[in-house]
């Protein structure tokens, strides 16, 4: 049975700077793992990018992937993508008002974070099961898992009181995530990555730490212990 | 717009600093505007953060200051600074945004090779400042589209800085993390 993941902008953009997006294929066909993005992602790691000189190639590689069908819009049909739409919005509402300064909701999410946390929903209501979402920027992860860190970050870096809708933080506690270095990890430990050198998995952890995954130089020391 | 005075302080102290061509104040001067950015996401109170910025970096290098046109630019660039002040000054918050708008316009009528180096300068600051909004707290997608720059700029810039090293950041054990990953590729 195919297992679905659905997969943000960051982990697929820094998977392409590691040069590390031959994992999927690997996975999908030996794991039956089925990749999912929204439109809004493509958008961030196709089509846009496609115009940067600076990131064509990158995105090129990832256009290929999509091309064949390795990473996938999910399939939906014409209601369920209406459902998507309203769902992402209600989310990004929600989101957006959920921590307060004195006298400003701090808009934290954007459409594209809030689509893959609607997707995930979506799905859920269709397969019944809790379909996963790699994500590697701080935000998003610290709302669904932990509100009340992100509420004390917040404070901490406008150095003021930030008050928060705690109501709002069920809509976002079941959601389940893992980051491109968890991905990295199983794809190093399942045999995927072409490399025998003893630092290699130290190397990619760190490699994808570069570029944008959310994660500490303590968790990247005990995932190398496990 | 909130916060009026906080700006017109910012801004005074960039003219003093300019005078004793102290960079590195400007630049932790333009930092400061970057909580009132985040909060507002007004984008004339970014692109303020991103003008004073790039004025640090402007005094800091020399390369530039040998091509043409580069006297009257950095002249002009000065008054606009001078012409934001006054206008703060007298409360008018449209000639204040109108300023905003032709420190854009000074760096579009430049041509050659300056051009293309004022140009660096600015994209290169709006990373820098994208990179502290989303260390503020702001998810990165949202971050990118107030800067005005793609996902993989802010993405790679931000990988150097310690946004994943805070405590609070480490949401879950990862052993947890690692064992949620397992259940889903087994």
């Amino acid at each position: 049975m195919t297992n679905q993941i659905i997969l943000d902008s960051g982990p697929l953009i820094n998977l392409s700077m590691n040069c590390l997006l031959n994992i999927l294929p690997k996975m999908k066909q030996k794991l039956n793992i089925e990749f999912l993005i929204t439109k809004e992602v493509k958008y961030e790691i196709i089509d846009h990018p496609s115009k940067i000189n600076r990131f064509k190639l990158g995105a090129l590689r990832l256009k290929y992937l999509f091309d064949k069908k390795i990473i996938n819009h999910a399939k939906l049909n014409n209601q369920e993508i209406n459902q998507l739409r309203e769902t992402r919005n209600r989310i990004t509402q929600i989101a957006n008002t959920t921590f307060k300064t004195r006298n400003k909701h701090l808009h934290i999410l954007d459409k594209g974070e809030s689509a893959a946390l609607a997707l995930s929903i979506i799905l859920k209501e269709k397969t019944k099961k809790n379909i996963p979402i790699i994500i590697d920027e701080r935000t998003t992860r610290m709302l669904c898992e932990n509100p009340e860190n992100l509420r004390e970050l917040l404070s901490k870096k406008f150095h003021t009181t930030i008050k928060a809708n705690t109501s709002n933080y069920n809509e976002f506690k079941d959601f389940k995530i893992i980051r491109s270095t968890e991905l990295a990890y199983i794809a190093y430990k399942k045999g995927f990555i072409n490399s025998k050198d003893p630092e290699i998995l130290e190397a990619i952890l760190y490699g994808l730490k570069f570029k944008g995954c959310s994660i500490s130089e303590e968790e990247i020391k005990e995932i190398i212990k496990l | 717009m909130q916060e009026k005075n906080h700006i017109l302080k910012i801004l005074k102290k960039t003219q003093e600093s300019l005078q004793k061509k102290d960079y590195i104040r400007i630049k932790s001067l333009s930092d400061k505007i970057i909580h009132q950015a985040s909060t507002e996401q007004d984008p004339d109170i970014i692109s303020l953060a991103i003008i004073i910025y790039s004025l640090s970096k402007l005094i800091e290098r020399e390369s530039y200051k040998t091509e043409k046109n580069w006297n009257k630019f950095y002249s002009d660039y000065i008054k606009n600074i001078k012409d934001m002040i006054q206008a703060l000054e007298k409360n008018n918050l449209e000639k204040f945004r109108y300023e905003i708008e032709s420190n854009r316009i000074l760096i579009e009528k430049l041509s050659g090779k300056l051009k293309q180096f004022i140009e660096d300068v600015f994209r290169k600051a709006r990373v820098n400042k994208a990179s502290k909004i989303y260390e503020h707290g702001i998810s990165m997608e949202k971050t990118a589209k107030i800067l005005g720059i793609t996902i993989w700029e802010l993405t790679e810039y931000a990988g150097q800085t310690k946004t994943g090293d805070i405590n609070l950041a480490v949401t879950i054990p990862i052993e947890k993390r690692i064992k949620i990953a397992e259940e889903i590729f087994k």
